[in-house]
Protein backbone atom coordinates (compact mmCIF):
# COMPACT_ATOMS: atom_id res chain seq x y z
CA UNK A 1 0.00 0.00 0.00
CA UNK A 2 1.52 3.30 -1.06
CA UNK A 3 0.52 6.66 0.39
CA UNK A 4 0.84 9.91 -1.57
CA UNK A 5 0.36 13.22 0.25
CA UNK A 6 -0.34 16.49 -1.55
CA UNK A 7 0.27 18.93 1.27
CA UNK A 8 -0.65 21.69 1.04
CA UNK A 9 -2.95 21.89 -1.96
CA UNK A 10 -2.14 25.14 -3.70
CA UNK A 11 -3.39 27.95 -5.91
CA UNK A 12 -6.62 28.42 -4.00
CA UNK A 13 -7.71 30.42 -0.95
CA UNK A 14 -7.58 28.30 2.14
CA UNK A 15 -5.85 25.26 3.53
CA UNK A 16 -6.26 21.71 2.33
CA UNK A 17 -4.40 18.46 1.92
CA UNK A 18 -5.08 15.38 -0.18
CA UNK A 19 -3.99 11.89 0.83
CA UNK A 20 -4.13 9.15 -1.81
CA UNK A 21 -3.75 5.44 -1.05
CA UNK A 22 -2.61 3.18 -3.90
CA UNK A 23 -3.12 -0.59 -3.88
CA UNK A 24 -0.43 -3.15 -4.76
CA UNK A 25 -1.21 -2.77 -8.47
CA UNK A 26 -0.60 0.97 -8.21
CA UNK A 27 -4.24 1.91 -8.70
CA UNK A 28 -6.00 4.45 -6.47
CA UNK A 29 -7.87 2.64 -3.71
CA UNK A 30 -8.98 5.68 -1.69
CA UNK A 31 -8.39 9.42 -1.79
CA UNK A 32 -9.21 11.89 0.98
CA UNK A 33 -9.49 15.66 0.94
CA UNK A 34 -9.03 17.24 4.37
CA UNK A 35 -9.41 20.85 5.45
CA UNK A 36 -6.96 21.41 8.32
CA UNK A 37 -8.25 24.92 9.00
CA UNK A 38 -10.97 26.43 11.17
CA UNK A 39 -11.26 30.01 12.39
CA UNK A 40 -14.79 30.06 13.81
CA UNK A 41 -16.46 33.09 12.20
CA UNK A 42 -19.80 31.34 12.83
CA UNK A 43 -19.20 31.84 16.55
CA UNK A 44 -17.47 35.18 16.86
CA UNK A 45 -19.93 37.16 14.70
CA UNK A 46 -22.70 36.31 17.18
CA UNK A 47 -23.95 39.50 18.80
CA UNK A 48 -21.84 41.73 16.57
CA UNK A 49 -23.65 45.03 15.81
CA UNK A 50 -25.11 44.65 12.34
CA UNK A 51 -23.40 47.75 10.94
CA UNK A 52 -20.01 46.24 11.88
CA UNK A 53 -20.66 42.86 10.22
CA UNK A 54 -19.52 43.85 6.68
CA UNK A 55 -16.04 44.78 7.92
CA UNK A 56 -15.69 41.49 9.82
CA UNK A 57 -17.06 38.91 7.37
CA UNK A 58 -15.01 40.37 4.53
CA UNK A 59 -12.12 38.70 6.38
CA UNK A 60 -13.56 35.23 5.74
CA UNK A 61 -11.89 35.31 2.32
CA UNK A 62 -9.73 38.13 1.01
CA UNK A 63 -9.08 36.63 -2.41
CA UNK B 1 21.96 38.36 -6.20
CA UNK B 2 18.22 37.72 -6.10
CA UNK B 3 16.46 37.42 -2.77
CA UNK B 4 14.96 34.06 -1.85
CA UNK B 5 11.49 34.52 -0.42
CA UNK B 6 8.89 32.24 1.16
CA UNK B 7 5.31 33.44 1.61
CA UNK B 8 2.94 31.59 3.91
CA UNK B 9 -0.42 31.97 5.65
CA UNK B 10 -1.67 30.65 8.97
CA UNK B 11 -5.19 31.52 10.16
CA UNK B 12 -5.68 34.05 7.40
CA UNK B 13 -8.08 35.01 4.61
CA UNK B 14 -5.61 35.43 1.74
CA UNK B 15 -6.06 39.20 1.74
CA UNK B 16 -2.37 39.75 2.50
CA UNK B 17 -1.45 37.53 -0.48
CA UNK B 18 -3.81 39.52 -2.68
CA UNK B 19 -2.22 42.72 -1.38
CA UNK B 20 1.10 41.41 -2.73
CA UNK B 21 -0.55 40.73 -6.11
CA UNK B 22 -2.19 44.17 -5.97
CA UNK B 23 1.22 45.77 -6.41
CA UNK B 24 0.20 45.35 -10.10
CA UNK B 25 3.10 46.07 -12.47
CA UNK B 26 5.45 46.42 -9.50
CA UNK B 27 4.98 42.68 -9.08
CA UNK B 28 7.29 42.39 -12.10
CA UNK B 29 9.90 44.36 -10.17
CA UNK B 30 9.41 42.03 -7.19
CA UNK B 31 9.95 39.11 -9.58
CA UNK B 32 13.20 40.77 -10.75
CA UNK B 33 14.23 41.35 -7.15
CA UNK B 34 13.31 37.95 -5.71
CA UNK B 35 12.74 34.29 -6.41
CA UNK B 36 9.80 32.77 -4.56
CA UNK B 37 10.24 29.32 -2.96
CA UNK B 38 6.87 28.94 -1.20
CA UNK B 39 3.54 30.66 -1.83
CA UNK B 40 0.51 28.37 -1.42
CA UNK B 41 -2.04 30.78 -2.90
CA UNK B 42 -0.15 31.21 -6.14
CA UNK B 43 2.55 28.54 -6.59
CA UNK B 44 2.86 24.78 -6.21
CA UNK B 45 5.62 24.28 -3.62
CA UNK B 46 4.89 21.75 -0.86
CA UNK B 47 5.89 21.54 2.82
CA UNK B 48 8.33 18.80 1.82
CA UNK B 49 10.18 21.35 -0.39
CA UNK B 50 10.58 23.68 2.60
CA UNK B 51 11.70 20.86 4.92
CA UNK B 52 14.41 19.96 2.36
CA UNK B 53 15.91 23.48 2.43
CA UNK B 54 19.09 24.17 4.41
CA UNK B 55 18.51 26.28 7.52
CA UNK B 56 18.79 29.97 6.63
CA UNK B 57 18.28 29.22 2.91
CA UNK B 58 15.53 31.83 2.54
CA UNK B 59 16.43 35.48 2.88
CA UNK B 60 12.91 36.41 3.97
CA UNK B 61 9.77 34.63 5.11
CA UNK B 62 6.55 36.64 4.96
CA UNK B 63 4.04 35.03 7.34
CA UNK B 64 0.44 36.25 7.31
CA UNK B 65 -2.34 34.93 9.52
CA UNK B 66 -2.51 34.09 13.17
CA UNK B 67 -1.50 30.86 14.86
CA UNK B 68 -4.73 28.92 15.35
CA UNK B 69 -3.62 25.31 15.28
CA UNK B 70 -0.59 23.06 15.58
CA UNK B 71 0.05 23.11 11.82
CA UNK B 72 0.26 26.93 11.78
CA UNK B 73 2.79 26.75 14.64
CA UNK B 74 4.78 23.94 13.03
CA UNK B 75 5.14 25.83 9.73
CA UNK B 76 5.96 29.06 11.58
CA UNK B 77 8.81 27.25 13.37
CA UNK B 78 9.93 25.62 10.12
CA UNK B 79 10.06 28.95 8.26
CA UNK B 80 11.81 30.60 11.22
CA UNK B 81 14.60 28.03 10.85
CA UNK B 82 14.74 28.30 7.06
CA UNK B 83 14.66 32.12 6.84
CA UNK B 84 17.24 34.68 7.84
CA UNK B 85 14.55 37.33 8.30
CA UNK B 86 11.07 36.50 9.63
CA UNK B 87 8.38 39.06 8.85
CA UNK B 88 4.90 39.16 10.36
CA UNK B 89 2.75 40.30 7.43
CA UNK B 90 -0.58 41.88 8.28
CA UNK B 91 -2.82 42.35 11.30
CA UNK B 92 -3.44 38.62 11.97
CA UNK B 93 0.24 37.70 12.24
CA UNK B 94 0.98 40.89 14.20
CA UNK B 95 -2.08 41.10 16.48
CA UNK B 96 -4.25 38.02 15.91
CA UNK B 97 -6.54 40.05 13.64
CA UNK B 98 -10.23 39.36 13.15
CA UNK B 99 -9.81 35.57 13.66
CA UNK B 100 -8.36 36.43 17.09
CA UNK B 101 -11.90 37.40 18.14
CA UNK B 102 -12.42 33.66 18.64
CA UNK B 103 -10.56 34.23 21.93
CA UNK B 104 -13.91 35.47 23.25
CA UNK B 105 -14.92 31.80 23.34
CA UNK B 106 -13.45 28.42 24.15
CA UNK B 107 -12.35 25.92 21.53
CA UNK B 108 -15.35 23.73 22.43
CA UNK B 109 -17.83 26.60 21.98
CA UNK B 110 -16.38 27.33 18.53
CA UNK B 111 -16.48 23.67 17.45
CA UNK B 112 -20.03 23.23 18.75
CA UNK B 113 -21.35 26.28 16.91
CA UNK B 114 -19.61 25.47 13.62
CA UNK B 115 -20.20 21.71 13.42
CA UNK B 116 -23.36 21.12 15.45
CA UNK B 117 -25.47 24.23 15.98
CA UNK B 118 -25.24 26.45 12.91
CA UNK B 119 -28.50 26.74 10.98
CA UNK B 120 -26.96 25.51 7.73
CA UNK B 121 -25.23 22.47 9.22
CA UNK B 122 -26.60 18.98 8.63
CA UNK B 123 -24.74 16.69 10.99
CA UNK B 124 -27.27 14.32 12.57
CA UNK B 125 -24.54 12.04 13.92
CA UNK B 126 -22.78 14.96 15.60
CA UNK B 127 -19.41 14.26 13.98
CA UNK B 128 -16.58 16.59 15.04
CA UNK B 129 -13.14 16.82 13.40
CA UNK B 130 -10.71 14.32 14.93
CA UNK B 131 -6.97 14.79 15.17
CA UNK B 132 -6.53 11.16 14.22
CA UNK B 133 -9.11 8.95 12.63
CA UNK B 134 -9.46 5.77 10.60
CA UNK B 135 -11.34 5.66 7.31
CA UNK B 136 -11.58 2.34 5.45
CA UNK B 137 -8.59 1.16 7.46
CA UNK B 138 -6.47 4.22 6.55
CA UNK B 139 -4.97 6.47 9.22
CA UNK B 140 -5.75 10.15 8.71
CA UNK B 141 -4.76 13.12 10.83
CA UNK B 142 -5.62 16.78 11.31
CA UNK B 143 -3.84 19.54 13.24
CA UNK B 144 -4.81 20.29 16.85
CA UNK B 145 -7.11 23.31 17.07
CA UNK B 146 -5.85 25.53 19.88
CA UNK B 147 -8.10 27.01 22.54
CA UNK B 148 -6.39 30.38 22.06
CA UNK B 149 -5.46 32.18 18.83
CA UNK B 150 -1.86 33.37 19.06
CA UNK B 151 0.13 36.02 17.26
CA UNK B 152 3.25 35.03 15.31
CA UNK B 153 5.60 36.58 17.88
CA UNK B 154 3.97 34.52 20.63
CA UNK B 155 5.38 31.37 18.98
CA UNK B 156 8.57 32.35 17.12
CA UNK B 157 11.13 35.14 17.10
CA UNK B 158 9.87 37.82 14.65
CA UNK B 159 12.34 40.25 13.07
CA UNK B 160 10.00 42.77 11.42
CA UNK B 161 6.29 43.55 11.14
CA UNK B 162 4.35 44.93 8.18
CA UNK B 163 0.97 45.93 9.65
CA UNK B 164 -2.51 46.26 8.13
CA UNK B 165 -5.64 44.36 7.20
CA UNK B 166 -4.61 44.11 4.53
CA UNK B 167 -1.27 45.94 4.35
CA UNK B 168 -1.34 48.64 1.66
CA UNK B 169 0.21 47.02 -1.41
CA UNK B 170 2.83 49.69 -2.04
CA UNK B 171 3.89 49.41 1.61
CA UNK B 172 4.70 45.71 1.04
CA UNK B 173 6.67 46.67 -2.05
CA UNK B 174 8.63 49.35 -0.19
CA UNK B 175 9.30 46.97 2.73
CA UNK B 176 10.72 44.35 0.33
CA UNK B 177 12.87 47.14 -1.10
CA UNK B 178 14.37 47.67 2.38
CA UNK B 179 15.43 44.01 2.39
CA UNK B 180 16.80 44.11 -1.17
CA UNK B 181 18.76 47.32 -0.51
CA UNK B 182 20.03 46.08 2.87
CA UNK B 183 18.38 49.09 4.54
CA UNK B 184 16.40 47.30 7.24
CA UNK B 185 16.06 49.22 10.53
CA UNK B 186 16.77 47.67 13.90
CA UNK B 187 15.27 44.26 14.62
CA UNK B 188 11.74 44.41 16.00
CA UNK B 189 10.76 47.46 13.96
CA UNK B 190 7.47 47.95 12.17
CA UNK B 191 8.22 48.54 8.48
CA UNK B 192 5.97 49.62 5.62
CA UNK B 193 3.97 52.02 7.81
CA UNK B 194 4.13 55.41 9.47
CA UNK B 195 5.41 56.22 12.93
CA UNK B 196 2.62 58.56 13.96
CA UNK B 197 -1.08 58.13 14.69
CA UNK B 198 -3.55 57.80 11.83
CA UNK B 199 -5.06 61.18 12.84
CA UNK B 200 -1.88 62.81 11.51
CA UNK B 201 -2.55 61.62 7.96
CA UNK B 202 -6.38 61.74 8.14
CA UNK B 203 -7.76 64.35 5.71
CA UNK B 204 -10.72 65.30 7.97
CA UNK B 205 -10.66 68.62 9.88
CA UNK B 206 -9.92 68.44 13.56
CA UNK B 207 -10.96 71.02 16.13
CA UNK B 208 -11.83 70.98 19.81
CA UNK B 209 -13.36 67.63 20.68
CA UNK B 210 -16.19 67.50 23.21
CA UNK B 211 -18.37 64.48 22.68
CA UNK B 212 -21.80 64.58 24.30
CA UNK B 213 -23.16 61.37 22.79
CA UNK B 214 -21.70 58.28 21.14
CA UNK B 215 -23.35 57.36 17.84
CA UNK B 216 -23.43 54.11 15.89
CA UNK B 217 -22.68 54.65 12.21
CA UNK B 218 -26.30 54.17 11.11
CA UNK B 219 -27.71 56.60 13.66
CA UNK B 220 -26.79 59.80 11.85
CA UNK B 221 -25.10 60.85 8.63
CA UNK B 222 -21.58 62.14 9.30
CA UNK B 223 -20.64 65.45 7.73
CA UNK B 224 -18.15 65.26 4.89
CA UNK B 225 -15.06 66.86 6.36
CA UNK B 226 -15.08 66.81 10.17
CA UNK B 227 -13.24 64.29 12.35
CA UNK B 228 -15.48 61.27 13.02
CA UNK B 229 -14.63 61.28 16.72
CA UNK B 230 -15.70 64.93 17.09
CA UNK B 231 -19.06 63.94 15.61
CA UNK B 232 -19.46 61.19 18.21
CA UNK B 233 -18.55 58.19 16.05
CA UNK B 234 -15.94 55.92 17.58
CA UNK B 235 -12.86 56.07 15.35
CA UNK B 236 -9.65 54.29 16.39
CA UNK B 237 -7.42 56.82 14.61
CA UNK B 238 -5.83 58.18 17.81
CA UNK B 239 -4.75 54.65 18.85
CA UNK B 240 -3.73 53.40 15.40
CA UNK B 241 -0.52 53.62 13.40
CA UNK B 242 -0.63 55.61 10.17
CA UNK B 243 0.43 54.24 6.79
CA UNK B 244 -2.79 52.79 5.34
CA UNK B 245 -3.56 55.90 3.29
CA UNK B 246 -6.76 56.49 5.32
CA UNK B 247 -8.61 53.99 3.14
CA UNK B 248 -11.61 53.54 5.43
CA UNK B 249 -11.83 57.23 6.35
CA UNK B 250 -11.92 58.19 2.67
CA UNK B 251 -14.80 55.72 2.29
CA UNK B 252 -16.76 57.56 5.03
CA UNK B 253 -16.03 54.84 7.56
CA UNK B 254 -14.35 55.38 10.93
CA UNK B 255 -11.10 53.51 11.61
CA UNK B 256 -11.23 50.15 13.39
CA UNK B 257 -7.52 49.98 14.04
CA UNK B 258 -6.13 47.40 11.60
CA UNK B 259 -2.67 49.03 11.48
CA UNK B 260 -2.23 48.28 15.15
CA UNK B 261 -0.73 50.36 17.94
CA UNK B 262 2.23 52.72 17.77
CA UNK B 263 5.59 51.68 19.24
CA UNK B 264 5.64 51.16 23.01
CA UNK B 265 1.84 50.87 23.29
CA UNK B 266 1.12 47.54 24.96
CA UNK B 267 -2.61 47.50 24.31
CA UNK B 268 -4.27 49.35 21.43
CA UNK B 269 -7.83 48.95 22.75
CA UNK B 270 -7.01 50.36 26.15
CA UNK B 271 -5.08 53.22 24.53
CA UNK B 272 -8.25 54.01 22.56
CA UNK B 273 -10.42 53.88 25.68
CA UNK B 274 -8.12 56.48 27.25
CA UNK B 275 -8.24 58.64 24.12
CA UNK B 276 -12.03 58.43 24.04
CA UNK B 277 -12.47 59.24 27.72
CA UNK B 278 -10.26 62.33 27.29
CA UNK B 279 -12.50 63.86 24.59
CA UNK B 280 -15.85 63.15 26.24
CA UNK B 281 -17.78 66.01 27.81
CA UNK B 282 -18.34 64.22 31.14
CA UNK B 283 -15.35 64.59 33.43
CA UNK B 284 -16.52 62.69 36.51
CA UNK B 285 -15.75 58.97 36.57
CA UNK B 286 -19.40 58.04 37.14
CA UNK B 287 -20.54 60.13 34.14
CA UNK B 288 -17.68 58.87 31.95
CA UNK B 289 -18.65 55.29 32.76
CA UNK B 290 -22.31 56.01 32.00
CA UNK B 291 -21.35 57.31 28.56
CA UNK B 292 -18.95 54.42 27.89
CA UNK B 293 -21.80 52.05 28.77
CA UNK B 294 -23.56 53.29 25.62
CA UNK B 295 -20.88 51.63 23.45
CA UNK B 296 -22.76 48.59 22.17
CA UNK B 297 -19.92 46.12 21.72
CA UNK B 298 -16.80 47.48 23.42
CA UNK B 299 -14.56 44.40 23.08
CA UNK B 300 -15.00 44.03 19.32
CA UNK B 301 -14.94 47.82 18.87
CA UNK B 302 -11.71 48.57 20.72
CA UNK B 303 -9.93 45.25 20.10
CA UNK B 304 -11.32 44.46 16.64
CA UNK B 305 -7.91 43.37 15.34
CA UNK B 306 -5.81 43.15 18.48
CA UNK B 307 -7.55 40.91 21.02
CA UNK B 308 -5.01 38.07 20.76
CA UNK B 309 -2.11 40.50 21.35
CA UNK B 310 -3.81 42.55 24.06
CA UNK B 311 -3.30 42.27 27.80
CA UNK B 312 -6.77 40.67 27.86
CA UNK B 313 -5.57 37.99 25.38
CA UNK B 314 -8.69 35.81 25.77
CA UNK B 315 -11.79 35.25 27.85
CA UNK B 316 -10.89 33.47 31.03
CA UNK B 317 -11.49 29.79 30.36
Amino acid sequence: MKRIAIDPITRLEGHGKITIFLNDEGAVENAYLQIPELRGFEKFVEGLPIEEVPRVVTRICGV
Amino acid sequence: MKLKIGIYWGAACGGCDVAILDTHEKLLEIADMADIYLWPVAMDFKYSDVRAMKDGFLDVALFSGGVRNSENEEIAELLRRKAKVMVALGACAQLGGVPGLANMYTREEVLRRVYLESESTVNAEGVLPLESSKADGHELDLPHLYNTVKTLDQVVDVDYTIPGCPPASLQIYSALGLVADDMLPKKGSVIGAGDRALCDECPRKKGEKTITKIYRTHEKLPDADTCFLEQGFICLGPATRSGCGSRCIKSWTPCRGCYGPLDDIADQGIKMLGALASVMEPKEEKDINAMLDTVVDPLRTFHRFSLASSILRRRKA
